[in-house]
């Protein structure tokens, strides 16, 4: 309880329009209320979202590791055996560091949903794709767009992409993948830059799938942790992810390319590029910050400044979207909806059962837990943030508690914009 | 067999009041459903060439001339199915809990079959009865189960029917006595002995008392009030059924027994028309009440009705009565829809609706309905509202250009109200603060969707919807032919001919 | 006089720090004249680290090399020196901010132990590992 009480004895109350939130987060809590319905949403939620996502990191591995430059990827969705037996570097008996105590291949519930889909019957893998019953790897990519297209969102691996010697390597793989394509090569004299720019996009494809197969499996084992009843307030899953992000912190992030069995590092290791610092911090400032907005249900007039001119004024992400219009055509997250409605843990599926429309709107519902449970995971990059920059909680010189309340109140200070949905979550009966 | 549709509903209405029925909503569905099976029936049998047919008569008070006479014509015979489809969906579209369910039914189907028998009275007296007869079950629908002010609106709507009703006796008194007839049995032409002016008194009375009833402008104050204040099915029969029989009988009585006077009449008459179209549709435009628009949206389209009447050709004849059927369909299928966006939403304002696409949250089918409603009363081909507004220009053009002419510009109106109703109501962003609207049931869909394949299936099958009443109609207009205000449209099939003049 | 690795492996507490440094090979750029400033955080500031953090580096060497060279300056910055400045440039690349006005803090270290010399440098004990950003 001293971590409760610290704080605002040495120093006055905040006086920023999110004081409750700013003390709530000094006292080591997280911006989503501690409450065991939002515990509930959450954790279900991470379980739901954590099935695909052990496709995704899957899927945008294969894509940028060996699809490459295919030009006609027609098939780059479906993932070949060896990457569903990849090994997870975070689960399983030979993990470098074992986060989740499961298997290291591809989820059992993901298999049997690739195998079966929503119609639940064994069809031919054609017919499940074409039926759209199947996970939705465009969300995936519109991630890894979100980021590529924002770029500069710190750390070294963005303006690594336009040295030389990313050049140099990325020359060197496209050289080796069109050899003895003479079409392709030509159109490479012709367009250097083009194939550059693909190579790019591919290495944040790689990026991608290493930043998820690190949280595939913390959110498998934080939902195993609630299950077995060993996580049971909003502050403790928030900790336990920003131990988590420390954990990983130092995985390299790089980009190895597998043509005709040989290893082309566009990206190496040795770079010294980090998990935290190139992936993870980016891929939060893209997609749960900036994105772009949606397209379909509003019309944006740019003339009247209605969009922001300054790509870094972009708020559209996960934290301040409206997650109503989810089913409109043209609007991303829908995929991720509909990919998380197939693996809902049965306490969360009798949860939506009994509000709002029931069934028919479980979409919308769990888009919002969603939302509650992606400001929880900004609460734990924040409380990492602090922890790694700043001071600790319980420290007791008043100068560094008024940093720690400084740090706080900037980084509350984007959701001040009335689009942030930092008040709805507040409220139960948002949903 | 006619009797079947009158007696049926009413013996029906009979049972639900006075037996100790558990489901009274399922045997009124049974009821109406039958009565709707039956006039199908009736239209198999019907003979495409003859006029009036499938008589019955049996003597009543024969010193009093009323006896009861029933027959059914290719004008009265799509408004009986159109009474028949009506009073399912509206039954059908009651609110499970409706409050003295017995009461509420059996009064929907005595409406029902009061309004069968006036469309098959083949007596002036007879149709008179029928037609007082569902004035007071009408009342009681809107001041028991009406809305805001229902008590207000359905005093209003009871005085101005009642005055509707006394200037109808007035004719029908007036014609068989001045005339010196031995009975109210109906006659077509039967008005045409008597001197112009009289005839032209009498029809004056004809036109205002059902005038009033269809609403023309300016006598179509009761009508915003009491179709809003009306609940769902009340206002579905009162648009769908009951307008109907107010363009019915100035068709039938105003046309059909004063047909010289008619003539003479006519161009005042498409002016009425016109201005009423014009100023339905304009006011219409000015609404901040969808369902206030839909109430004067009707104003203007019945105007149509009586354009096409006035015209006097048989394109534009068979034009008018398709427009009956189209536009009960259409207002219908629109008055639906806004009951149930008031019912999930909870309200009906424009500047509080909004974003109803959405998929998820909103109304999806039921907003994608209401813009298929919105293009068919608009006029959008291929739906059955094109049909009927074409064919009724069609024929009225070559007569009346210029008011012809105006009532295009009316439907162009409509299309600008329902572009206004549509993009406030179904686009746009649905507002988070208030989307918690409880879902829609398939069976509060059911209804509009049944009126939505008819809507669509008359539009590009018109057949079906013109081919009862042609002949019935040429008949008609074949009586009026010797006056020269008329212009004989160009594709009349039948050369002008004297026979049927006196 | 010992150069700077000398010290750290003499000195009580730098156990983790020396593994590390021997886990990214960093003891022969140590060894060098340099000089060098090294921040050098103690055992107690690798502890506070959440678990696994240092497994993590330790498997990965070019990332833990980056974390190193993030605690060394390029000079020899005495405590009187840094007085002056309010921000080095570490061998990594990013800066590290200095405060000397309440204490002496380096980022959201505070030094236990300051002017440690070496022969190609100087040593300042911190009480944290310190980390970019």
């Amino acid at each position: 309880m001293t971590t409760q009480t610290l704080p605002q004895t040495l120093i006055p109350p905040s006086t920023h329009e999110f004081a409750d939130i700013i003390h709530r987060l000094e006292a080591g809590g997280s911006m989503l209320p501690d409450t065991p319905e939002n515990l509930m949403q959450i954790i279900g939620i991470y379980k739901a979202y954590a099935v695909p996502m052990d496709f995704y990191w899957r899927g945008v591995s294969s894509i940028s590791g060996r699809v490459f430059l295919n030009p006609l990827p027609a098939f780059k969705y479906f993932l070949p055996k060896e990457y569903l037996d990849l090994h997870n570097h975070y689960a399983g008996d030979d993990a470098d560091l074992r986060i989740w105590r499961g298997e290291a291949t591809a989820h059992p519930e993901l298999l049997e949903f690739m195998e079966k889909g929503e119609v639940k019957q064994k069809l031919p893998k054609l017919f499940h794709h074409l039926w759209h019953d199947r996970i939705n790897m465009e969300f995936a990519e519109a991630c890894m767009r979100a980021m590529f297209w924002h770029r500069g969102m710190g750390g070294q691996f963005d303006p690594y992409l336009d040295s030389e010697e990313y050049k140099a390597n990325a020359d060197r793989a496209i050289r080796a993948y069109f050899r003895g394509n003479p079409a392709m090569l030509g159109l490479y004299q012709l367009f250097p830059d083009m194939f550059l720019e693909q190579v790019r996009e591919l290495s944040y494809y790689a990026n991608l799938g290493l930043f998820w197969e690190v949280m595939a499996p913390v959110f498998f084992e934080m939902s195993d942790l609630y299950d077995e009843g060993k996580l049971t307030t909003v502050p403790e899953a928030m900790n336990f992810l920003v131990n988590g992000i420390f954990a990983i912190a130092g995985r390299p992030i790089y980009h190895h390319v597998y043509i005709q069995g040989e290893c082309y590092e566009i990206i190496p290791k040795s770079k010294g590029f980090m998990w935290l610092y190139e992936a993870a911090l980016p891929y939060v400032e893209a997609v749960f910050y900036r994105t772009s907005p949606f397209r379909g249900t509003k019309s944006y007039n740019a003339q009247a400044k209605q969009v922001p001119t300054d790509q870094k004024e972009f708020h559209y992400g996960i934290l301040y979207a409206d997650v109503f219009p989810v089913g409109s055509a043209g609007i991303p997250p829908t995929l991720l909806m509909q990919d998380m409605l197939h693996f809902l843990p049965p306490y969360l599926l009798d949860y939506y059962k009994q509000h709002c429309r029931n069934e028919d709107d479980m979409l919308i519902q769990l888009g919002i837990s969603f939302q509650r449970s992606m400001y929880n995971v900004t609460s734990a990059v924040i409380q990492a943030l602090r922890t790694a920059l700043l001071y600790p909680l319980d420290d007791t010189n008043p100068k560094h508690l008024l940093a720690n309340r400084q740090f706080f109140e900037t980084q509350l200070d984007r959701f001040k914009r009335p689009e942030a949905r930092l008040r709805d979550i507040q409220r139960q009966d948002y949903r | 067999m006619l009797s079947t549709l009158i007696w049926f509903p009413i013996l029906g209405a009979i049972a639900i009041a006075f037996l100790p029925l558990r489901q009274p909503k399922l045997v009124a569905l049974t009821v109406s459903g039958i009565t709707l099976l039956w006039s199908l029936w009736v239209a198999s049998q019907f003979d495409f060439t003859d006029s009036l047919q499938l008589q019955e008569y049996l003597p009543w008070l024969e010193t009093l001339g009323l006896n009861y006479q029933l027959g059914v014509d290719g004008l009265s015979l799509p408004l009986l199915m159109l009474n028949g489809l009506l009073t399912w969906i509206a039954i059908y579209s009651s609110q499970e809990d409706v409050k003295r369910p017995r009461l509420f039914y059996s009064l929907i189907l005595l409406v029902s079959g009061a309004v069968a028998g006036a469309f098959l009275a083949q007596n002036l007296l007879l149709f008179f009865l029928f037609y007082e007869v569902e004035l007071v079950p009408f009342y009681l629908l809107i001041s028991i189960w009406g809305g805001e002010k229902c008590n207000y609106a359905a005093t209003k709507f009871l005085l101005y029917t009642a005055l509707s009703g006394t200037l109808i006796l007035v004719a029908f008194l007036g014609l068989v006595w001045l005339e010196g007839a031995d009975s109210f049995a109906y006659k077509a032409l039967m008005g045409q002995s008597l001197p112009q002016w009289l005839q032209i008194v009498l029809l004056s009375f004809i036109l205002v008392g059902f005038g009033i009833k269809i609403p023309l402008m300016p006598l179509h104050t009761w009508l915003p009030d009491t179709y809003v204040a009306a609940s769902t099915p009340v206002a579905i029969l009162l648009g769908g059924v009951l307008a109907k029989l107010g363009a019915y009988g100035i068709f039938r009585f105003g046309l059909g027994l004063f047909p010289e006077a008619w003539a003479t009449l006519a161009p005042g008459l498409a002016t009425w028309a016109t201005v009423s179209v014009l100023y339905g549709a304009t006011i219409a435009i000015a609404q901040k009440d969808i369902k206030r628009m839909v109430a004067y949206s009707s104003i203007g389209h019945m105007g149509y009705i009586l354009l096409g009447g006035a015209a006097l050709t048989d394109l534009s004849l068979v034009g008018a009565v398709a427009q009956m059927v189209a536009h009960g369909l259409i207002l219908a299928i629109l008055f639906h829809l806004v009951g149930v966006i008031e019912s999930k939403v909870g309200t009906r304002e424009l500047d509080v609706l909004n974003g109803l696409m959405n998929p998820v949250r909103g109304l999806p089918l039921v907003s994608a309905l209401l813009i298929l409603g919105g293009m068919a009363s608009a006029g959008i081909p291929g739906l059955v509202g094109f049909i009927a507004e074409f064919l009724v220009f069609q024929g009225s053009y070559s007569v009346f250009p210029v008011q012809t002419l105006l009532c295009v510009v009316g439907t162009g109106l409509t299309a600008v109200y329902f572009v206004i109703l549509l993009n406030r109501t179904c686009f746009g962003k649905l507002d988070n603060a208030i989307a918690y609207f409880p879902k829609v049931e398939w069976r509060e869909r059911v209804p509009a969707l049944i009126l939505a394949i008819t809507i669509f299936f008359l539009g590009i099958q018109p057949t079906w919807l013109v081919r009862w009443s042609e002949s019935t109609t040429h008949t008609m207009v074949s009586a009026t032919l010797a006056q020269p205000t008329i212009a004989q449209a160009a594709d009349s099939p039948l050369p002008a001919s004297q026979t049927s003049l006196p | 006089m010992a150069d700077i690795v000398d010290i750290a492996v003499n000195a009580e507490g730098f156990k983790t720090l020396v593994a590390a440094v021997q886990a990214a090979n960093l003891v022969e750029t140590l060894k060098s004249p340099g000089p060098f400033t090294v921040f050098a955080p103690n055992d107690d500031a690798f502890a506070k680290l959440p678990p696994g953090t240092i497994q993590t580096l330790v498997q990965n060497v070019p990332q833990l090399a980056r974390i190193l060279t993030f605690h060394v300056v390029p000079g020899k910055w005495m405590k009187a020196d840094l007085e002056r400045v309010n921000f080095l440039t570490s061998v990594e690349g990013s800066p590290i901010p200095i405060d000397t006005s309440d204490g002496f803090e380096v980022k959201n270290a505070t030094v236990l132990a300051a002017d440690i010399e070496a022969d190609n440098g100087v040593i300042h004990v911190l009480d944290r590992v310190i980390l970019m950003g």
